[in-house]
Parts: C-alpha cells; sequence; structure tokens
C-alpha cells in the first residue's frame, strides 16, 4: 500500500481489510437475490477451496493434484454419519474435516517423500483410487447411483439450510481459511514452509523437520477442504462419487492459485472470484462453448502471467515495468 | 481355467495397445519434464480423424493411421511451438495448467464437432475371430497388439539410430549441453512434442477399432497413460511397453477375480505403491532421473 503509512499500520491494514471484507460480504446477502446468493455461496467456496490448497501447493510448492480426495471425504463422511447415523450435520461437519485430516496425515507420511511431478501424480492417484473405493462400497456410500441425505421430514436429523444458509457457512469456512492463511502466511512455521518451497534440502540442515512441518500442512489443508466438501455434500442433497472426487475440482483451485497469485494470502482469493465471475458470464452468455472459452482463457492466462496476478503486480512495481510483454519472456525456452 | 486363460491374452494384447497410448505421453515427460495433461484429448483426436477417414473416404483405419499420424505431428509441433515453449521453463503447475486449458479446448471442440455421444470404426474383419485353442481373438485386436509393438520398437531404434532421436536425447539429458553442440532445442522439443501427439493419434485409431470412445474418454487415457509412464520409467521406451502389458494384466485378472469396479482402485493402488518403493520405474534406470536441471 502507500509507503505513508506508519510501521504499526502497515502491520495492521491487511487485517482491518480482511475484517470488513468479511463484513461487507456478511451485508451483501441483504441486497442479493435468491439466484444471486446461491452464485455467491459457490464463490466463497471457492475461495476456500483455493485458499486451502494454497497452504500445500502455494507455500510448500508440493502440486496436490489429488486435493479433491479430501473434498469427496469430507463429503461422504457427512453423508455416511447423517444418513446412517443420524447425526446433526453441525456434529458431522468438525468430524469430516478431522477425518480428511487424518487422511492427509496417513497418505502424507509415504507420499510426502515424493518430489515434483511424482508427488503430483501420486496425490492424483490416491484421489482416483479413494473414488473407487467409495464406488465400492454401497452399503456406506451407495455406490455409483450416490447417496441422498435426509433432508426433509422426521428423517432430518439437521434441517436444510437453504440458498441463505449455505451462503453464510461458505462464507465462514472461506474467512476460516482465510485466517488460517493470514496466521500461517506471518508465522515461522510459515517462513519454514517457504523455505522448504526454496530449496528442502537447505531447509532441514538450517533446523527445520521437514517430515513433521510437510505432513501438518498437508493435514490441515486436507482439514480445511475437508470441511468445504461436508458442507457442499448437504447442499447437494444428492452426491455421487463421479462429481465429490471430480479431478476437475482439483485442476479449478490449482488454476485459481496459479492465476491469483501461489503462495499470497490475497491471490487465491482473486483468482477464485476472478474465475467464478468469468466462468459464470460465460455460461450465461455462451452456453455451448462456454468451456471451450475457459480453455482458451486458461491458456493466455498461464503464457501472459505465469507468476499470478499479484506476484505480477509487486514485481511490477517494484520494478516499474508493467510490459506484459517482458513478462511472457520469464520462462520461454 | 479356459475363462482366466482368455482374460490373461486379452490382458496382454490390450495392454500392447496401452502401451502405444502411454510411450508418447512418457517421452513428452522424460525428455521436456512436462506432464501433459492433453495427451488422452490427441488419442481421441486420432480416433475421430480416422473414423472420419474412415466413413467420409472409406479409408481403411490402419491405412488411415499414418494420414492420422500426419496430421497429428503437424498439430503437435505447432502446439509446443507456440505455446508450451512459450512456459516450458516455469514451475511444474504452470505446464500442467497449460495441458489442462488445452485438455479442455480440445476435449469441448470434439465435443461440438463429434457430440458427445459413442463411436467406433467398425471394419468388416476387425469381429473375425482367430481361434487358438479353446480361445477366441478378435482378429482386429491382434493386428492393433501386432502394429503397437512394432510401432514402440521402431520408436526405440530412432530414438537410438537417427540423428533427430539421438538429438531428442541429447536435450533432453542436458539442454544446455546439447544446445552448446548445435541443436535447436526449440525445434527440437516441437518435434518430441510433435511425435508424441503423433504415436497418440495412431494409437487413438486402432482404439476405436477395437473399442467404442467419445470425447469424454481423454481424461481415463491420460491418467492410464500417467500410471503406465510411471510404470515403465519416464522417457523408458521399451519401460512403457512392459508398464502397459502390466496395466492391462492387473486389469484383465482385477476384473476377472474382483466385483464391480475395484479393479480400477487396484491399478492406482499399484501406481502408489510403486511410485513409493520404486520412484524411478520397474524396468531399469529411469533416464529422467540422471538428467541435469538447466
Amino acid at each position: 500500500m502507500a509507503p505513508t503509512l506508519s510501521p504499526a499500520w502497515r502491520q495492521r491494514w491487511p487485517w482491518a481489510a480482511g475484517i470488513l471484507a468479511v463484513a461487507a460480504a456478511f451485508g451483501l446477502q441483504t441486497q442479493l437475490y435468491s439466484g444471486q446468493v446461491r452464485t455467491i455461496g459457490t464463490i466463497f467456496m471457492f475461495v476456500a477451496l483455493a485458499l486451502s490448497w494454497n497452504l500445500i501447493g502455494g507455500y510448500t510448492g508440493y502440486a496436490s493434484f489429488g486435493q479433491v480426495v479430501f473434498f469427496g471425504l469430507g463429503g461422504y463422511v457427512t453423508a455416511a454419519l447423517m444418513t446412517h447415523a443420524h447425526w446433526s450435520f453441525w456434529l458431522a461437519l468438525p468430524v469430516s474435516g478431522l477425518l480428511a485430516a487424518g487422511y492427509g496425515a496417513l497418505i502424507g507420511i509415504p507420499l510426502l517423500r515424493l518430489r515434483g511431478h511424482y508427488f503430483a501424480v501420486a496425490t492424483l492417484g490416491v484421489a482416483e483410487g479413494t473414488r473407487e473405493i467409495v464406488t465400492n462400497l454401497p452399503d456406506l456410500t451407495g455406490g455409483g447411483g450416490g447417496i441422498t441425505l435426509p433432508t426433509v421430514g422426521a428423517a432430518a436429523s439437521t434441517k436444510y439450510l437453504g440458498n441463505d444458509g449455505f451462503y453464510l457457512v461458505f462464507l465462514v469456512l472461506a474467512a476460516l481459511c482465510l485466517l488460517v492463511t493470514a496466521l500461517v502466511s506471518r508465522s515461522k512455521f510459515g517462513f519454514a514452509l517457504r523455505a522448504i518451497h526454496q530449496d528442502e534440502d537447505a531447509a532441514a540442515a538450517v533446523g527445520i523437520n521437514t517430515t513433521r512441518t510437510k505432513v501438518l500442512t498437508f493435514a490441515l489443508s486436507g482439514f480445511l477442504t475437508g470441511l468445504v466438501g461436508a458442507t457442499y455434500a448437504f447442499q447437494q442433497v444428492t452426491i455421487y462419487p463421479e462429481r465429490l472426487f471430480d479431478v476437475e475440482l482439483t485442476v479449478l483451485m490449482v488454476v485459481m492459485v496459479v492465476i491469483g497469485g501461489s503462495g499470497t494470502v490475497l491471490g487465491p482469493i482473486l483468482g477464485a472470484i476472478g474465475l467464478q465471475f468469468l466462468s459464470e458470464w460465460l455460461r450465461q452468455n455462451y452456453t455451448t462453448i462456454h468451456t471451450l472459452l475457459l480453455g482458451a482463457i486458461i491458456i493466455a492466462a498461464v503464457i501472459l502471467l505465469p507468476q499470478g496476478l499479484v506476484n505480477y503486480l509487486r514485481e511490477a512495481r517494484r520494478n516499474g515495468d508493467y510490459s506484459l510483454l517482458a513478462n511472457v519472456r520469464r520462462y520461454r525456452l | 481355467m479356459s475363462g482366466f486363460f482368455q482374460a490373461t491374452i486379452y490382458g496382454l494384447l490390450q495392454g500392447g495397445l496401452l502401451a502405444l497410448v502411454a510411450v508418447g505421453f512418457s517421452l513428452v515427460w522424460g525428455v521436456m519434464n512436462v506432464v501433459n495433461l492433453s495427451h488422452g484429448a490427441f488419442v481421441v483426436l486420432g480416433a475421430y480423424l480416422g473414423w472420419q477417414l474412415h466413413s467420409s473416404l472409406g479409408l481403411d483405419p490402419f491405412l488411415g493411421m499414418i494420414l492420422v499420424a500426419a496430421v497429428l505431428f503437424c498439430l503437435g509441433y505447432a502446439v509446443q511451438r507456440l505455446l508450451i515453449n512459450l512456459v516450458v521453463n516455469g514451475p511444474i503447475f504452470i505446464t500442467l495448467l497449460l495441458t489442462f486449458g488445452l485438455e479442455l479446448l480440445l476435449v469441448q471442440g470434439m465435443n461440438i464437432v463429434f457430440t458427445a455421444n459413442y463411436q467406433s470404426i467398425t471394419t468388416s474383419y476387425a469381429g473375425n475371430a482367430v481361434i487358438v485353442g479353446d480361445i477366441q481373438l478378435p482378429l482386429g485386436r491382434l493386428l492393433a497388439f501386432a502394429l503397437a509393438v512394432v510401432i514402440t520398437v521402431a520408436l526405440v531404434r530412432v530414438m537410438s539410430r537417427t540423428r533427430v532421436g539421438m538429438s531428442i536425447m541429447a536435450t533432453g539429458m542436458d539442454r544446455g549441453a546439447a544446445r552448446l553442440m548445435g541443436i535447436r532445442a526449440r525445434h527440437v522439443y516441437a518435434v518430441t512434442f510433435g511425435l508424441a501427439t503423433a504415436l497418440a493419434g495412431m494409437a487413438g485409431t486402432m482404439v476405436g477399432v477395437v473399442d467404442t470412445f467419445n470425447p469424454a474418454a481423454a481424461g481415463r487415457f491420460t491418467l492410464l497413460s500417467f500410471v503406465i509412464a510411471v510404470l515403465g520409467g519416464l522417457g523408458n521406451m521399451y519401460g512403457a511397453l512392459v508398464g502397459g502389458m502390466l496395466m492391462g494384466l492387473v486389469q484383465a485378472w482385477g476384473g476377472y477375480f474382483l466385483p464391480g469396479t475395484w479393479v480400477n482402485a487396484l491399478a492406482f493402488l499399484l501406481l502408489v505403491v510403486v511410485l513409493i518403493f520404486r520412484p524411478s520405474g520397474l524396468v531399469g534406470k529411469a533416464f529422467y532421473s540422471a538428467r541435469l536441471e538447466v
């Protein structure tokens, strides 16, 4: 921001801005009509997902291409608990998050030894494999035919929240992810993550327990993603393995983080809001070819802004060079 | 017992074809360190081109394949030269995302042009049964298997015996040194990608002969290529053949012994186990692991 700010305010203004933004989002709800409430609620969902992927992918540099496994697991744990055990959603929600975190730690211990593409592929394999397991346990999960959560009548353990209710839940989840990211970003833990990203051997050499740090981060990221998945499952009422473990969800998280600026607090939020708005606008105006256009836009964005919007602006301001063409040369062969 | 035997043979035949699907993917990953998420889309595109040639010109798919390969080589060359080369030095998410965007573009494009309906290339002879002992094998599958193996072996020869092949290998091992020797890395990368898409296209046409396909199958082919490339070791073409056969066998036996779709879970379990215990692949030392980052 402005260099005239006093040092104390330079520390404080991001917090103030964050609180104001969340408060404004609460207020915004009263100004929207029903269809918009759902659309904006979905945007908050993606903000939360992008922020939680950013912890492991952006800060730590481990490209989790199976992040959707936590989303699906969270959703299915909630579905199973609400359907079979008649738990309240509010109890099932944290339990789903914790189970997703536990799963993250469990698969993280062997997988986080792998680096680069190998980690990406291994997590992708875990996600696909977990989806198949979920599909093949029909007694618990309804299998490929899906499972319907009890939302009406006496069977409903928690009354369906409706568009307004889910708007609030997703907003609270996005705010939680924002809080966690902001805290991590400024803590010693956050610097350990950045150190691992830059040079893992050097990080270990300066005394960072890299394995523990990575597994903790993966579990934390899984916890947050699991919470979002649980809420999504309740919102959808009927869920299918194909949808809840959809690779495209993972890719969307990555796209949002990379386009916004990975390893920053603000980047994933801007990326999620921007991409969701754009995608929704394209869907309404170019129904038949909107996915095609989205593909073309992703290609253009990746080539023009490979380091993400926030990082680009930061560097451009430092160097006084806003040329996109110079930016393209960055990763060119 | 004969059922088990039949499943085994089927698995091996399917595995040979899968090897051809995956070999280009493995090559691109090994040489350029790019995980090409659009690989499956090129396979399906090859299938559609072969189908179009067959249905509108009456060209036999095994002949049309050559034309398909030529078209896809040019397309792949252009894609690498004009798009992927621009970000090839970036972090891994960047190339992953670029190829994902490409996948969306290709799959949706095919959805619009060819619709999402299942298609298959039906020839008069592919369904004919060849009977060996008490096992029946469709002629199309046998032909596809034989061609897939021949092409993979030919590719290995090209890589080790020709100037183009050796410059690809050299660039993959150490790009900086290769450029100092006068190799044009931009061109070599584009040729590599073109080769990969041409192979994907040929594999796609043969998939079309023995099976049905639609644009949505692209993701599945990419995933299979992933698994096979890792099993065989990146950039290792014989490895892809072994990985493909293994994948085919696992699928066939899993389908024979296990109920439901547990077989898919098995394939990914295999992938994760191999990655944890032998990340350089099952077959020898991966060519990629010795590579220097430039």
